[in-house]
């Protein structure tokens, strides 16, 4: 190459390297191609729009930050009406081990139908060299009205939908008995106690960590095992026996829970709701303990053991909250044949749970479509179920 | 009467003065014996140098003839390497290698720059945890995070799982959906 030639290339690399960090560091658009959608050929959903405006990547001293905001258009292709989508969602450029999910319940959308859904996420990295795509949304399962199932359910969202489900049905017939018996003012009162109940709940910040201890402000208090005190459900397929965690301070670390199955048939998986107390006997939802095993087989008459080997630690307005006592109550159970049992009213009108337990997700749809367009669009809206 | 000096008389000896001096000088050695006594004495000693040539001890022939020598060596070694080095300006300012050492150097220089001017968060440690956030939740672990937002909810509802998965739930402002975000460290 010549010598004036290769002088032009050196020149123009040695500028472009001493430019080139300022030109990433700028905010920058991202273009739809940064997502990539995967709905299977035979996936009852088809995707008709998409758009990412406001998508941009920002740079944060050496990191980079990626906001995506995608708002989804998805039409039900199927005969079946749908009530719960799931999207898995994965970031190729995030490589930490842990991956999300957005799930849709409560749907109610007819076949040929339309509806529109959001995704609004952000990943940061050291790095600031972007490529390719960023992001992969997949369809991890559909939910039907009767529900059946279509989808990988690599994330359990069969399971977790039709809970869901299994909730929405049973808070519908109970505002709908509610209206028959007392009418549209005996909904509206219980509407509004519900509307105060969700605006009394008070929620602990909750930090999960998968092994160890987390390190917190309190996390020095010497740990010591601690016991659980149970609710019983009389009508509960399962019942807890004993269980114990470890507790330093406003951690709490590697709960175990024994449960009996006292139904006639064989249970894969348990799930309990964990209650704390603090100093001052204030009680929170703290977390759900699971049974870890992905394929438990719980047969009839049986004991299983839920072990989780995490360290959560609480805080409440910025101030760690120091464990005290615990509760645990059966939350959720799925029998071998993929039914679901979930509590009902009566076990939930307890005096610790209605201050702790969050409404189900059907609740707070109903109490928001109160909210905003009033009595007479909620009757009409229990109405189409 | 005024005689001339040593080095006139010397130089008159060997007839090296110029024509107005030798005619001068003559004119007072036809007058002068004791000056032509010393003209007489220089020319004597004149004849006797050719003598000192042929001394063994000194070879200074010899020395003369191999300096010359060696000074003809040093004129042609020179002469040769002349003829095969090509001038220092003939060659190129950039060559491919030094374009390269040089682009390299510069690289360096940058991202050390960079490096030391913006240090980059310390990955790879820290074990990855999940948490909720202002607006949403994540997986964070050194410098990396995952977050899936909650923008524009109100009455967000936040549950976490001892088996390291945490949700937030909250009726979506645009949509009216019961919308669930979840994230999951494995």
């Amino acid at each position: 190459m010549p010598a004036k030639k290769l002088t032009a290339v050196f020149v123009f690399l040695s500028v472009a390297s001493l430019l080139a960090p300022g030109l990433a560091a700028q905010d920058a658009p991202l273009s739809p191609g940064s997502v990539n959608f995967n709905l299977p050929a035979n996936s009852p959903l088809e995707l008709k729009s998409v758009t990412m405006s406001d998508s941009h990547t920002t740079a944060r001293g050496a990191a980079l930050m990626l906001d995506l905001h995608m708002s989804l258009t998805l039409r039900n292709g199927s005969q079946n009406r749908i009530h719960g989508v799931t999207l898995r969602v994965v970031s190729q450029e995030v490589t930490i081990g842990g991956k999300g999910w957005v799930t849709y319940p409560s749907l109610n959308v007819g076949p040929g139908e339309a509806f529109p859904v959001r995704i609004d996420m952000q990943l940061m990295r050291p790095s600031q060299i972007t490529t390719g795509t960023l992001v992969q949304v997949d369809l991890d399962g559909v939910l039907f009205q009767d529900l059946s199932f279509f989808g990988p359910d690599r994330l359990n969202s069969r399971r977790t939908m039709t809970a869901s489900e299994m909730e929405a049905q049973r808070d519908r017939d109970h505002f709908k008995r509610v209206l028959a018996q007392s009418g549209k003012s005996g909904l509206q009162r219980e509407i509004l106690e519900s509307i105060v109940r969700q605006s009394e709940f008070s929620q602990l910040v909750v930090t999960v960590k998968r092994a160890g201890r987390a390190v917190t402000s309190a996390a020095v208090s010497p740990e010591h095992t601690a016991e659980f005190a149970f609710l019983q459900f009389p009508d509960s397929p399962v019942a807890p026996v004993e269980g114990w965690a470890q507790l330093a301070g406003n951690e709490a670390r590697a709960p175990h829970i024994n449960v009996r199955n006292n139904s006639g048939k064989p249970v894969k998986y348990v799930e309990m709701g964990w209650v704390v107390s603090d100093q001052s006997g204030r009680q929170y939802m703290a977390a759900s303990v699971p049974s870890a095993e992905p394929t438990l087989n719980l047969p009839p008459g049986k004991t299983a053991r839920l072990d989780q080997d995490t360290s959560l630690s609480f805080t409440s307005k910025g101030q760690p909250v120091n464990v005290q006592k615990m509760m645990g109550f059966v939350n959720q159970v799925e029998f071998a044949d993929g039914r679901v049992w979930v509590p009902n009213r009566q076990n939930l009108d307890n005096a610790i749970l209605q201050k702790v337990l969050p409404p189900s997700a059907e609740e707070q749809r109903l109490t928001e479509l109160y909210r905003k367009r009033g009595i007479e669009t909620l009757v009409q809206e229990l109405a189409k179920f | 009467m005024t005689h001339p000096n040593q080095a006139t008389l010397a130089l008159h000896a060997g007839g090296d003065l110029r024509l107005w001096a030798r005619w001068n000088t003559e004119r007072h050695l036809s007058n002068c014996d004791l000056c032509r006594d010393e003209v007489a004495a220089f020319a004597g000693v004149r004849e006797i140098l050719p003598e000192l040539a042929e001394i063994p001890e000194v070879p200074w022939n010899r020395l003369a003839a191999e300096i010359r020598a060696n000074i003809r060596l040093g004129l042609a070694a020179g002469e040769c390497i002349h003829a095969v080095q090509a001038p220092l300006r003939q060659s190129p300012l950039f060559t491919g290698a030094r374009a390269a050492l040089a682009f390299a150097s510069i690289v360096v220089m940058v991202v050390t720059g960079l490096t030391l001017t913006r240090p980059s968060p310390v990955a790879g440690k820290e074990d990855p945890l999940v948490q909720a956030t202002e607006d949403g939740i994540q997986i964070r672990a050194g410098g990396q995070a995952f977050r899936l937002m909650n923008v524009g909810a109100k009455d967000v509802t936040y549950s976490a799982s001892a088996d390291g998965s945490m949700g937030a739930r909250y009726v979506d402002p645009e949509t009216g959906y019961v919308t669930i975000n979840n994230v999951y460290v494995q």
